[in-house]
């Protein structure tokens, strides 16, 4: 694969000068590259594959034919459907006549759809198919300004009133007729030559936490240095590969696919739909990927339970080689020494299972891989790289266009997400929120002054709501929570529950944890046991118990949950900042935390406050000195019926350390 | 959409069925029932329990010879009929439980559906080459079209024994569509089936309907199911007609009422 990439035309020193909208670059793509493939679609069972060239016609036909629909400079145009090369064509067509593409989510119903094109102010919608019709047809009174609806997909919709409704590939064949004409042909370039970097070239709208979703307004010569740099980054040419299917409407896919694949010249290929994705991604074998935490962790529980049912002799084989990938596999990767013997097993396990795992997963020939989103544990981040795959993690927001913070090849860590992308800007505000400056940052919020001014800082960086700290060993950036989530103990130490929770629970045996702390004099947690895990540990010892009340009691689980609750604290005495949160008395609660009891929501979150009223005596107990407690809680049964469960519950010290800022009055030591 | 619907059925009639009488040994199956099914419509079979709706099915597709009466599909009137003339003449059917070739991919099975209208010989189809191949990719560009169509691609190359309930009746159905039929006999399609599957397989049939003019002929047991997809109804009881019309004629029929929810006699 490197060879190949060697071989591979560099167009991205061109960049520079002259490229700073979508539409020259795809002229430049169809110039340089033009029989390379471009795009690739699973139909009909068999990969069709466009090339620069014919995505730039098909792109030119469906502009001229919009611009007859009237679509004009600064319009903007709703895309809405799974990843399709048409949908792209229609974005890169909307570019060319200066108009703003806003992807939006496929999955999102037809009332949250009708807000963002109704605040977007659509006039054209192109979507994929029946369904998407029929949510804006039902949603037409509340959009009066949808004056055409596009569709790829003509399945179901044959008696429909096709007044307004056209459908793409019809749109395409006009417009490539239509441009044997000379001067249409001329009309166009005049609207592609109009065209400014300065432009806002997309809007994507974010899930705001808090409110409605606001509409990030991103230019093209933004967008255009942001991918030119992590393209440079990663040595991304022409001769890469991406599996195209993170929705549209979000910026991961708008950054790696869309901005990267214009600016790189890659090939960007479809699936063929959302439930293959799988074994497409085996068929394309992509050397840029990338997934948030959760795919990787159900990939391998996968490949876990399958090697459960292996035979012995395979099963033996599988353990011993991942054991051998876990002690060289990395530094293999990072380019450490390793001595001889270590890489001649590490060669066989790769021929014997890594080569053929990854192939399984579609993974052979990945040479870039990111995972972000969410804190990844670090076992699961380095089965991954043990196998050889390049997995780094990086940190972004829509309003960055993506990247804050990228590692880099040969420094990766599974704790931090790396050091600052190149030509970003950070700095920390007082509450340790993280506030950046990026090549790719948006303009504002869509008709939004007030809140664009809210993350707006006056000296131009812009507010991440995400608190963290630059790591001192590493000079990584470390992403500790949501900034209006992280309290502070009365001493003024910053106290971050869920970056504490999340240390917690990266060991097996804690399923779950809830920390407290704001507004207290030292921290304090509640500790879910994993009962699988735990369960297994006790029977391999001998422990016999009925219940999960009484195993959570056990003297002997206290003291493993004790082993790793010390650790998490000798890891944050380490840290700059995040000594004074270390956890001094826990407990492991009587009963798991179960979304049918309010404890959990329905995506396994923890309700914080809800547990916090709810076992207030608990809270109290931890923070009087008590070494025990007494607690009645009222459960739901899964056939609804309420009962109660009594317990006492044990309350345990745990050991802390000395840390580095901690402050001189503070006389009482570990 | 209905109105286009309705402008696309023609008064043609595709199928007709005069005074069909069917019995096994003394128990009479159907008695001189008489209906006809118009090209392009949805045509609903109901009744209860052991009304003779399957038996009817058999006696459309040539399975069961009936004792009195004629049919007539496509102008061609008989009295005897075997299945696979019936199938090579355009008429194609599910079954009530899944036959399907378990052992055998979503992709093989509808394949199969394929066989009748494959023409080279053994010679060449051994050889798979030259113009028997030709064919076979003729033949797998129409079930991907089908598999195209009834969404199928992630099951593909899945055995069909793996596959849960709702899908196997979605591959039965692509299996019939395979053929290309004029007249599509479901047997209890929606048989078994929960909310969202029963759904799914409704747009399925109307889109059927709608993208290939497919005249469909279905037994159902979900009244609500058959009220809305079918533009005629007969209804059936101890194999006897008791009514014949529009879902909305159907429904307020006083005999069908009572045939559905019993009478005090």
């Amino acid at each position: 694969m490197r060879e190949e990439t060697a071989k591979g035309k560099c167009v991205t020193a061109a960049v520079a000068a002259g490229f700073d909208t979508f539409p020259r670059l795809l002229a430049r793509n169809a110039a340089t590259l033009g029989d390379r493939p471009a795009m690739r679609h699973k139909d009909y069972g068999i990969w069709q594959t466009w090339t620069w060239k014919e995505v730039n016609e098909n792109a030119r036909a469906l502009a001229i034919e919009l611009h007859g629909l009237g679509l004009k400079r600064g319009d903007t145009i709703a895309i809405i459907g799974a990843n399709r090369p048409r949908l792209y064509w229609t974005m890169m067509a909307a570019q060319m006549l200066g108009a703003v593409s806003v992807p939006v989510y496929a999955d999102a119903v037809a009332d949250e759809m009708a807000y963002v094109l109704a605040h977007a102010e659509i006039g054209i919608a192109v979507v994929q198919d029946q369904e998407q019709v029929d949510k804006l047809l039902g949603e037409s009174e509340r959009l009066p300004l949808i004056r055409h609806i596009l569709y790829d997909e003509p399945r179901g919709l044959k008696d429909y009133d096709h007044s307004r409704l056209h459908p793409l590939d019809a749109f395409i064949a006009r417009g490539i007729s239509r441009l044997a004409d000379r001067a249409q042909r001329a009309l166009l370039d005049a609207e592609i030559a109009a065209g400014k970097g300065s432009e806002t070239s997309v809007m994507l709208y974010t899930s705001g936490t808090t409110g409605r979703s606001k509409g990030v307004m991103l230019t093209a010569e933004r967008c255009i240095a942001a991918a030119t740099d992590s393209v440079a980054l990663d040595k991304l040419t022409d001769r890469d590969e991406v599996l195209a299917y993170l929705p549209m409407a979000w910026v991961g896919d708008h950054y790696m696919n869309y901005a990267q694949g214009l600016v790189s010249g890659f090939c960007m290929s479809c699936p063929e739909s959302a439930e293959t994705v799988q074994s497409d991604l085996r068929e394309i074998g992509p050397s840029f990927y990338f997934a948030p935490p959760r795919v990787f962790e159900s990939l391998l529980t996968r490949v876990m339970i399958r090697m459960e049912d292996a035979s012995a002799l395979k099963r033996a084989m599988f353990h011993y080689f991942i054991g051998i990938a876990r002690k060289y596999g990395e530094k293999l990767l990072n380019g450490e020494p390793v001595p001889l013997g270590g890489r001649l097993l590490y060669a066989i396990g790769n021929l014997l299972v890594y080569g053929p795992l990854k192939n399984v997963l579609g993974f052979s020939r990945i040479r870039v891989g990111y995972t972000a989103g969410e804190a990844i544990g670090p076992e699961l981040f380095s089965f991954y790289r043990s196998l050889g795959i390049n997995l780094k993690q990086l940190y972004g927001q829509t309003e960055a266009f993506l990247y804050i913070t990228v590692q880099v090849d040969g420094d990766v860590r599974a704790d931090t997400v790396g050091p600052l992308a190149p030509h970003v800007e950070v700095r920390f505000s007082e509450t340790g929120e993280v506030l950046f400056k990026s090549p790719g940052m948006f303009t504002g919020y869509f008709k939004d002054e007030e809140r664009t001014h809210e993350v707006l800082a006056a000296d131009g960086f812009i507010k991440t709501g995400d608190a963290g700290f630059i790591d001192p060993v590493s000079g990584h950036l470390k992403i500790i929570d949501r900034a209006k989530d992280v309290g502070r103990l009365t001493g003024g130490a910053l106290f971050p529950p869920k970056y504490i929770e999340n240390k917690l629970k990266f060991f097996p045996n804690i399923k779950e944890a809830v920390a407290f702390g704001d507004g207290r004099d030292y921290a304090t947690c509640f500790i879910n046991i994993d009962l699988s895990a735990v369960g297994n540990w006790a029977e391999r010892n001998g422990i016999s118990y009925g219940s999960y009340q009484e195993l959570a009691g056990h003297p002997r689980v206290y003291e493993i949950i004790a082993g790793h609750v010390a650790e998490v604290n000798r890891s944050l005495a380490q840290e700059p900042r995040m000594g004074g949160a270390q956890i001094r008395r826990f407990l492991i609660l009587h009963k798991e935390l179960d979304a049918d009891d309010g404890e959990l929501t329905r995506t396994q979150k923890v309700r914080r406050g809800f547990v916090a009223g709810r076992y207030a005596v608990l809270i109290d107990a931890l923070y009087s000195g008590a070494t025990e407690q007494d607690v009645t809680t009222e459960v739901t049964f899964e056939d609804g019926r309420k009962g109660t469960i009594s317990a006492r519950v044990r309350i345990a010290e745990a050991k802390t350390f000395p840390w580095r800022d901690e402050p001189a009055r503070q006389d009482e030591a570990a | 959409m209905t109105n286009e619907r309705e402008r696309r059925q023609s008064n043609d009639i595709i199928l007709a069925v005069e005074d069909v009488t069917l019995s096994f040994g003394g128990v009479r199956a159907i008695t001189g029932v008489s209906f006809d099914i118009r090209k392009g419509e949805i045509r609903a079979i109901i009744g209860p329990n052991g009304a003779g709706k399957t038996s009817m099915l058999n006696v459309i597709n040539g399975f069961y010879f009936p004792e009195e009466g004629r049919i007539t599909f496509r102008g061609q009137t008989r009295q005897r009929m075997r299945p696979h003339v019936a199938a090579s003449q355009g008429i194609a059917r599910t079954f009530q439980n899944v036959a399907l070739f378990k052992g055998m991919t979503t992709l093989d099975n509808i394949m199969v559906g394929r066989t009748l209208k494959m023409h080279k010989g053994l010679f060449w189809q051994i050889w798979r080459h030259g113009p028997a191949l030709a064919e076979e990719v003729e033949h797998r560009k129409v079930a991907e079209e089908i598999i195209d169509f009834l969404e199928i691609q992630h099951i593909r190359k899945t055995p069909v024994g793996r596959l849960p309930y709702g899908l196997q009746k979605r591959v039965e159905l692509g299996r019939a569509l395979a053929m290309e039929p004029d007249l599509l006999l479901l047997d209890e399609p929606m048989a078994g089936m929960n909310l969202e599957e029963k759904e799914d397989m409704s747009r399925f049939i109307v889109d059927v309907n709608n993208q290939y003019g497919t005249t469909i002929a279905l037994i159902e047991h979900d009244i609500g199911v058959v009220m809305d997809l079918s533009d005629r109804i007969v209804v059936l009881e101890y194999g006897r007609k008791i009514a014949d019309g529009k879902p909305e004629v159907v429904k307020s029929d006083q005999r069908v009422i009572d045939a559905y929810l019993g009478v005090a006699h």
